[in-house]
């Protein structure tokens, strides 16, 4: 083997597989895919990025403001109003009628709509209590420890075709896959291909499902959210360009009653039930969808949710997090609206303080760093790296 | 392709194992294999025996007073004379102790297609990795039968054997996984992802070590063991004679040596990418197909803290033939 050859990165890689995924003919998908990572491509690769791309990170280098701007002093000098001070929509109340446990036996749990939880795979963790952060007033926060909302992943694990046929293979997998769940204590529930329910984590107790992550309800942010959102897992992968694949009927009925019953139970909000890549952040970039899982087609109307994909990313206008090219070229349309209304409402803020966008982001990025400073030392932000 | 050439290019795929020659061709949508076993046994020249030998169709050559009798057959020919068959390959390359075996070797193939001069097409070969920790040169060997299969007519390129296998079994991984191949003198592990190779290595303990050990314990012929083998001999259920209990030992000794190896290469690579997601693994090749073989090596793996999440043990939908399906897909990329 060529000692030259350099495994793609990541962005690169995604953007291999969404490729590769386009060819539907095997010979035609290998052949792409020793072309673009064969040792002697290293330098053609690179020079390979699609005209979309390039114009796309054409507009954002024009367009988008600049990241360096970053005065320490900037905050005092200026007393600057805070963002959000006023106007913040709070969502009003949206509490479901009353699900409860019917029958507790030693491997499941029924309750009252007919959702049944697997639960010899379940496991404990360390026990959830987190803090959360107001908006309108820096330095203020408050210790929780009743879940507050919902995040939907896909296990991006191994599947095999969904076919009469694969039967074993499939039990095989989702059995393969439960263990590592359970070792990992990777969601609090996972939906198996079959649509069953399966208990990973305690509900009492923190997943290591989302990393770091931001999310925000009313005058409340809340970040890295392991501890504070429950983590509904699909045993899936995320192909993009074919949005309707991602999860069977059975696994959308199943989704659609666990979220009932947790809503149920803890008075969780509609707002708050959102996907991985809604969530997800990378500080080290200082960008958004470091995950990417459900960054589109999550099926929102059919678990008798409110399309969440509307709202605007909590991530940019409460803490100045990006967004690059590639990902912008991956998720043509669920997230996109997300991203321009939470620029828009950046935009108007800044004009409403009297300063360049590129002045009120560096504003919030300093903000992100003393909120994550001032977490707790016992902070959970381990995450899935499988998805 | 020139106008001027009377048959259009065809592309095969080229399996030369210790164990066996097979030869895969595409046919229409589907895939066709045709096999030879790489062994073969010397008789002596008689008129009579040439004739049966004619009468039967079984490929042979005469080579002076010896008739050397090739391919499938040897073995029913080597059971019958109790003598062990000769081997042209040894631990996955030409054997340097068997002064017939690239003769052999090319008389194998020539069963298997006898048009390759005139039709001159495109074969991929595979070739196996080198043994784990040793420094072993395998040029010679891939060298040679790149030669011969050139003097034969066709326009040789080669691939891993491991790869061949990621490359039958893995389309719907993108091709990233782990394929092995468990042959007749090694047992052959490639990485890859996206496609690439990344990792590739073999260890000496395969079909042949089993078979020998076995033999050497019982007394019996490794020929015999092999049949044996080949018939019987599965991982479920009680043990209920001697050479069960002895062909189970030395299987369970190179499932835990290849789970050994690959959790040592696997740990020590520098190179291995970020993958992101566990990765499955696909078993091929002879030694697998005895019954309880996969659950074998599936509970020894989990055993074996390996520094890569697996997220699949599986068979091969055809063992016997993937390395050589592996191997035409490469060869047909390349057209």
């Amino acid at each position: 083997m060529d000692a030259q050859w350099k495994p793609p990165g990541r962005l690169e890689r995604r953007w291999l597989e969404w490729r590769a995924a386009r060819i539907r003919d095997p010979l035609a998908r290998l052949r792409y895919l020793r072309r673009t990572t064969s040792a002697g491509d290293v330098r053609r690769r690179g020079r390979r990025v699609p005209q979309g791309l390039l114009a796309v990170f054409l507009w954002a280098f024009l367009f988008a403001p600049g990241y360096t701007v970053s005065d320490p002093g900037l905050w005092r000098e200026r007393r600057l109003r805070l963002p959000f001070a006023a106007g913040i929509a709070v969502p009003a109340p949206d509490r479901i009628s009353n699900i409860w446990l019917v029958e507790s036996r030693k491997d499941s749990e029924t309750y009252s709509n007919g959702l049944r939880v697997e639960t010899q795979f379940g496991t404990a963790n360390e026990q959830r209590a987190y803090m959360i952060f107001d908006q309108t007033r820096p330095g203020i926060s408050e210790w929780r420890s009743q879940p507050a909302g919902i995040v939907y992943h896909t296990t991006e694990s191994h599947l095999a075709p969904f076919e009469e046929g694969q039967n074993m293979r499939l039990q095989r997998l989702g059995q393969w896959l439960l263990e590592y769940l359970r070792r990992n204590q990777s969601y609090h529930f996972l939906i198996d291909r079959f649509g069953r329910v399966h208990r990973v984590v305690r509900e009492t107790d923190a997943a290591n499902h989302t990393g770091k992550s931001v999310w925000a309800e009313g005058r409340w942010v809340y970040v890295n959210l392991n501890h504070s959102f429950f983590g509904v897992a699909f045993e899936s992968q995320t192909r993009p360009g074919q949005p309707g694949d991602v999860a069977n009927q059975a696994q959308i009925h199943a989704a659609r009653i666990l979220t009932d019953m947790l809503r149920s139970k803890y008075g969780i909000a509609a707002a708050n039930c959102v996907t991985h890549a809604q969530v997800s952040v990378s500080p080290a970039t200082m960008r958004i969808a470091n995950h990417t899982d459900w960054a589109e087609g999550f099926p929102f109307q059919e678990l008798g949710l409110p399309e969440n994909y509307a709202q605007p990313l909590p991530s940019m206008f409460v803490f100045g997090f990006g967004y690059d090219s590639v990902f912008l070229e991956l998720t043509p349309n669920s997230i996109r609206k997300s991203l321009t209304l939470a620029e828009d409402r950046m935009r108007l803020e800044a004009t409403a303080q009297g300063i360049s966008v590129a002045d009120y982001r560096a504003m919030l990025r300093k903000r992100y760093r003393e909120t994550v400073a001032a977490l707790p030392r016992t902070d959970n932000d381990k995450e899935n790296r499988d998805e | 392709m020139s106008k001027n050439q009377s048959h259009p290019q065809q592309a095969i795929g080229l399996d030369v194992g210790t164990s066996r020659v097979v030869m895969a061709r595409r046919s229409g949508e589907q895939y066709a294999f045709s096999s030879q076993l790489n062994a073969f046994v010397s008789v002596p020249f008689t008129r009579m025996t040439e004739n049966a030998l004619k009468r039967e169709n079984i490929p042979y050559t005469a080579h002076g007073t010896e008739l050397i009798v090739l391919g499938n057959e040897s073995t029913r020919f080597a059971d019958l004379l109790s003598v062990e068959t000769r081997r042209p390959m040894t631990a996955g390359t030409l054997n340097p102790g068997e002064k017939e075996s690239l003769s052999v070797i090319r008389s194998l193939i020539e069963t298997l297609n006898p048009n390759a001069a005139q039709e001159k097409p495109q074969v991929c070969f595979s070739v196996p990795s080198a043994p784990l920790g040793a420094d072993e040169n395998l040029t010679y060997h891939e060298a040679t039968l790149r030669q011969v299969l050139g003097e034969m007519g066709y326009q040789p390129r080669s691939i891993n054997e491991g790869l061949a296998v990621i490359y039958s079994e893995l389309e719907d991984t993108n091709y990233t996984g782990i394929g092995i191949s468990c042959g007749g003198g090694l047992c052959n592990v490639s990485l890859a992802y996206l496609s690439m190779p990344v990792l590739s290595f073999s260890i000496p303990k395969a079909g042949d070590f089993i078979d020998t050990s076995a033999a050497a314990v019982t007394g019996e012929l490794a020929t015999r063991i092999r049949l044996y083998k080949e018939e019987s001999f599965h991982f479920n259920g009680h043990f209920s004679d001697k050479l069960q209990q002895v062909l189970a030992v030395y299987y369970d000794d190179m499932i835990q040596a290849l789970a050994a190896a690959m959790k040592e290469a696997i740990g020590s690579s520098r190179r291995l990418p970020k993958i992101g997601r566990p990765v499955p693994v696909v078993l091929s090749g002879g030694t697998t197909l005895p019954q309880g073989f996969r659950e074998r090596f599936e509970k020894t793996l989990s055993e074996t803290e390996m520094p890569l999440t697996i997220s699949e043990i599986r068979i091969a939908a055809d063992p016997l033939h993937t390395t050589a399906k592996g191997a035409l897909v490469a060869a047909l990329t390349e057209m």
